[in-house]
C-alpha cells in the first residue's frame, strides 16, 4: 500500500476537526471508496507548519494512482472547503502526490506560490481569506489491513471492549483505524458467490449462520466485531495490535470477551503477517 | 580536522578576486597547491601565499581573516559547505551561488547575490545597492535562497528577483523590490522611496509605513494574512537567528500592485507586533 499523511490547521481546533472529519467520511476501505483514512492525532500550535492548532490525517490507497487521485479531490472538497482551514505535508519523503499542485487553478490567475524552507506553498485568495496549500504531500509505503477479531457474548459486550482496544491503539504514531469508529461490524472475505464482487460476507464468523455453515464460531459467541489497522510500518501495527487485544482482552470472559481471532484470509491479503500470540510474548 | 583559514597579510591596494576561495574548488587539494593556486589581484596573476597566510585541512569551512571591501566575488559559485569572511567584503559576494552558507562579518559592497540560485547568505554589518539584482541585461535577478542582512542596504534590493527571500533587519533604500518577478523581500526598520517600483508578482513586507509609495498601489485593506503567519513560524523555525520573527503576527495593510505591471504583486504593511 502507499500511504500519506497530511496536516489541517485551522484557526480554532474545532474547525481544523470539521475539516479532518470530513475528508476521512466515506474512507472505510480502499474496497469501494478507493481509500482507507482517519485522523491520527491532534496537533499542538508548535508542531504545525503555520503555529496554529491542527490534526494529522493518514490517506492509505493501493496505489500511488489512487493516491493522486483522491487526495487532491478530498482536499479540494473537504479542507479547502471549511473556513479558515489550510493543509500541509506531513510526510518528508521523495515519492509525492499532489495537493496544491492541482487545487492552485481554483485560484482563476490570482494564486501565489511561495517556496519558504524549501517547501513550496500555494496562497489561493478565496472568500474567508486565504487557502494556503502545501504544493504536495510525502508518500511512503505503508501497510494495511493488520487486523483482529473480538468473539464476544453479545454485541453491546464485543462493542465495550473493542471501544477500549481503539482508544488504546490510537495513542501508537503511525496507524490508523479507518473504519466508524475503528470497529467493523460486518467483516469480510475475499470474493464471493457473485463473480461482479470483489469481497462478500465473512460467513464463517456470522453467529446467525452456525448451524448453516462450517462456522469458526463455538456456542457462546453471539457477536464477532474486527479492528482492523493501517500504519507506515510493521513495528507500529505490531504496537498497535498487542495494545489493542491485551486492551479487549482486560475485559475477560465475566464481560463478555470469549476468544480474539484473526483473519488470514487465506493469505490472499498481503506478504505481511501478523501472529497474535508472537506479538504477545 | 580544522577550517581552513585564510589570513590577508597587507590590505590591499587593488581589488582581489576571491572567487577560487570556494569549497568546491579547493577539495582535495593540499596546502601547498592551495599555496600554489593563482588568484587574480588588481590587473595582475598572483600566487595566493603571496597575499594570504594559509592554515587548516578543511576546505568545507573556510574563513577568510582581515578581510577589506576590496575582496571581490567571494563566494562566487559556491554549492556547499560554509564560507566565512571576517572583516568586510567587496562588490559581487555569493554571485551565482547554489548551496552553502556565506557569512560576512562586516559589510559589503553591491550586487550581493546576484545570479544566486540556493544557499544562505548572512551578512553581520550593511549591504550595498542592488541586493539579489539582476545585471543589466539579466532577465531575472537572484532566482532562490536567502539572504539575511542585520544591518541596511542600499538601492533596489532584489530588483527583478525571480524567486527567494530576502530579508533585511535595518533600513533598505529607494526602489526596494523594484521589478521583481517574484519572491518575497522583508525590510524591519524604515524603507526608501517608491517600494515596489514596477513589480509584477512577488511579496514585499514592510514593517513601517513607506513615505512614498506609488499612486499604482491599490489598498486592499488591513487583513489578517494566512500566509504571514506561515512564513513567519517557518522562518523562524529556520534557526536561532532567524527566531525573532516569532514577534510578528499575521495583521497587514495589503497593498496590490505595481498596477501599471498587471498589478499582481503585493506590498504588505505590518500593523502591529503579537
Amino acid at each position: 500500500m502507499k500511504a500519506t499523511r497530511i496536516i489541517i490547521t485551522a484557526m480554532t481546533l474545532k474547525w481544523a476537526y470539521r475539516a479532518a472529519n470530513a475528508i476521512r467520511g466515506f474512507a472505510s476501505s480502499v474496497i469501494a471508496c478507493g481509500i482507507e483514512a482517519d485522523i491520527e492525532r491532534e496537533l499542538k500550535p508548535s508542531e504545525t507548519p503555520d503555529g496554529r492548532p491542527g490534526i494529522s490525517v493518514m490517506i492509505f490507497a493501493m496505489s500511488m494512482k489512487d493516491l493522486e487521485k483522491h487526495v487532491a479531490t478530498r482536499v479540494g472538497q473537504s479542507v479547502m472547503t471549511t473556513a479558515t482551514t489550510a493543509c500541509y505535508s506531513g510526510l518528508d519523503s521523495e515519492q509525492k502526490v499532489s495537493m496544491g499542485k492541482s487545487l492552485r487553478f481554483f485560484g482563476d490567475g490570482f494564486q501565489i506560490s511561495k517556496v519558504v524552507n524549501k517547501r513550496r506553498f500555494w496562497r489561493i485568495p478565496v472568500m474567508h481569506g486565504e487557502f494556503i496549500v502545501e504544493e504536495t504531500a510525502g508518500v511512503t509505503k505503508a501497510i494495511g489491513g493488520g487486523n483482529f477479531l473480538v468473539l464476544a457474548k453479545t454485541a453491546r459486550h464485543g462493542l465495550a471492549a473493542c471501544e477500549k482496544a481503539v482508544e488504546e491503539i490510537q495513542k501508537v504514531p503511525g496507524v490508523i483505524t479507518a473504519f466508524p469508529g475503528g470497529v467493523v461490524g460486518s467483516g469480510s472475505k475475499v470474493g464471493s458467490k457473485y463473480k461482479f464482487l470483489t469481497a462478500s460476507t465473512n460467513e464463517a464468523y456470522c453467529p446467525t449462520l452456525k448451524g448453516q455453515v462450517k462456522s469458526e464460531l463455538s456456542d457462546e459467541i453471539g457477536s464477532v466485531l474486527e479492528i482492523v489497522i493501517d500504519g507506515l510500518d510493521e513495528e507500529s501495527i505490531n504496537e498497535a495490535m498487542r495494545l489493542g487485544i491485551k486492551a479487549a482482552c482486560s475485559f475477560g470472559p465475566a464481560k463478555g470477551i470469549c476468544r480474539i481471532s484473526a483473519g488470514n484470509y487465506g493469505g490472499n491479503l498481503g506478504p505481511h503477517l501478523f501472529h497474535l500470540r508472537k506479538l504477545l510474548k | 580536522m580544522s577550517a581552513l583559514i585564510f589570513t590577508l597579510k597587507n590590505q590591499p591596494k587593488f581589488t582581489l578576486d576571491a572567487a577560487p576561495l570556494t569549497p568546491e574548488n579547493l577539495e582535495g587539494k593540499t596546502l601547498t597547491q592551495i599555496k600554489n593556486l593563482k588568484i587574480i589581484y588588481g590587473n595582475k596573476t598572483s600566487k595566493l601565499d603571496t597575499l594570504f597566510t594559509v592554515e587548516g585541512t578543511d576546505s568545507s569551512q573556510i574563513i577568510i581573516e582581515n578581510s577589506t571591501d576590496k575582496l571581490i566575488n567571494a563566494g562566487q559559485a559556491m554549492t556547499k559547505g560554509s564560507l566565512t569572511i571576517n572583516g568586510d567584503a567587496g562588490d559581487f559576494l555569493g554571485q551565482g551561488m547554489k548551496n552553502g552558507t556565506l557569512t560576512v562579518i562586516g559589510n559589503t559592497g553591491s550586487w550581493t547575490g546576484n545570479a544566486m540560485s540556493g544557499g544562505r547568505i548572512n551578512i553581520n554589518g550593511n549591504a550595498g545597492d542592488y541586493v539579489g539584482a539582476g545585471l543589466p541585461g539579466d532577465a531575472f535577478g537572484m532566482s532562490n535562497g536567502l539572504i539575511n542582512i542585520k544591518g541596511n542596504a542600499g538601492d533596489r534590493v532584489g530588483d527583478r528577483m525571480r524567486r527567494g527571500i530576502i530579508i533585511i533587519q535595518g533600513k533598505s533604500g529607494n526602489y526596494c523590490g523594484s521589478r521583481i518577478h517574484a519572491g518575497t523581500i522583508i525590510v524591519l526598520d524604515k524603507v526608501g522611496k517608491l517600494p515596489g517600483e514596477g513589480m509584477r508578482r512577488g511579496t514585499i513586507i514592510l514593517a513601517k509605513k513607506p513615505t512614498h509609495l506609488s499612486a499604482t498601489f491599490k489598498s486592499c485593506g488591513n487583513l489578517k494574512m494566512q500566509f504571514l503567519r506561515l512564513l513567519f513560524t517557518q522562518l523562524a523555525s529556520i534557526d536561532d537567528e532567524l527566531s525573532l520573527f516569532n514577534k510578528y503576527g499575521p495583521e497587514a495593510h495589503r497593498f496590490s500592485g505595481d498596477l501599471a505591471r498587471n498589478g499582481k504583486g503585493e506590498l504588505l504593511i505590518l500593523q502591529h507586533y503579537k
